[in-house]
């Protein structure tokens, strides 16, 4: 069964598209929502949905910036990834930044901190 | 008001960007375009471009959640006003906006709280509210202060101006090294 997420990027929110092919989970661009709550509300129930039915998930996550209740809302979202990955479903992350922002790195590895599968942090040029 | 003596003022004090009214989330998200631009056109390092826009969006979004949550008339009291200076070295970024009297006691103790931690302390403070549970109705997730704090490195200053038995006016500024 297909799920489909597909929200477009606006300047304040990232692009969040899943391609059913792949089982890859994309999130661009930047994250600074008027209500970060209110707009990862329906990207967190299709987590529950996607990890109660599918047996895999690659999360390809390259967010530049992230406020602050935008980094609560990732966290909860890697929660129910670890909570997945506890019951056997294969979930990873990739997670890309520019090597220019540090920032983003010191999120990644806070954020990889907090789970234990398998999250993969790598440069690209932009 | 003569704004040719505004903008000398402005000058003088290192005021690159100021903004004085409502509110809005696109007004934050315009200025914030705008603040990125100027400072990309800058000398400076990208990831004190970073920094300052993390503090402005920090600051801008919390004295609009605070007037949203506490339904601070609009007009007057429901404008906000940021400045971005640049002295020397440093990025100074300030906000300003109308409090009720009853709510300073736990903001600013919840501030020197935040002034007092190191580093460190800042990064265990952060995770241990990330993993606590929000009172319902919460429009953030309670880690801004600390999050510019532990850009900042220079602590959070403010001054609280009473303005009549209802209302005061609190400003927020972070400092922010360019190098």
């Amino acid at each position: 069964m297909m799920r489909m997420l597909d929200i477009a990027q606006s300047q304040s929110t990232p692009r969040i598209s899943y391609d059913p092919k792949e089982h890859v989970l994309t999130i661009s661009g930047e994250s600074y929502p008027e209500n970060s709550f209110e707009f990862y509300a329906p990207v967190s129930i299709w987590f529950k949905e996607y990890l109660a039915a599918e047996n895999r998930l690659r999360l390809d996550i390259n967010v530049s910036y992230m406020n602050s209740s935008s980094t609560k809302c990732m966290l909860d979202l890697l929660d129910l990834l670890e909570e997945a990955h506890q019951k056997g479903i294969t979930i990873d992350i990739v997670w890309r930044y520019d090597h220019d922002n540090p920032r983003s790195l010191d999120l990644a590895e806070e954020f990889k901190e907090e789970v234990t599968f398998p999250f993969s942090i790598i440069t690209v040029e932009q | 008001m003569d704004l040719f003596q505004l903008r000398e003022q402005f000058s003088k004090d290192g005021i690159m960007m100021c903004f004085n009214g409502p509110f809005s989330h696109s007004i934050i998200e315009e200025l914030g375009t705008a603040i990125k631009n100027h400072l990309a056109n800058e000398n400076i390092a990208r990831v004190a471009v970073q920094d300052v826009f993390a503090a402005y969006i920090e600051m801008t979004q919390n004295a609009r959640n605070y007037l949203t949550k506490r339904d601070i008339p609009t007009g007057d009291t429901g404008s906000a006003t940021i400045m971005i200076a640049k002295k020397d070295d440093v990025y100074v970024v300030t906000s300003g906006n109308v409090v009720l009297r009853n709510d300073i006691t736990e903001l600013t103790s919840r501030i020197d709280d935040i002034n007092l931690l190191d580093q460190e302390s800042l990064k265990k403070e952060i995770r241990r509210q990330l993993r606590s549970e929000l009172p319902p109705g919460s429009l953030g997730a309670g880690i801004g202060l600390m999050e510019m704090a532990k850009r900042s490195g220079f602590g959070l200053e403010y001054s609280i101006r009473d303005i009549d038995d209802r209302f005061s006016f609190f400003t927020l500024r972070v400092q922010i090294q360019q190098a």
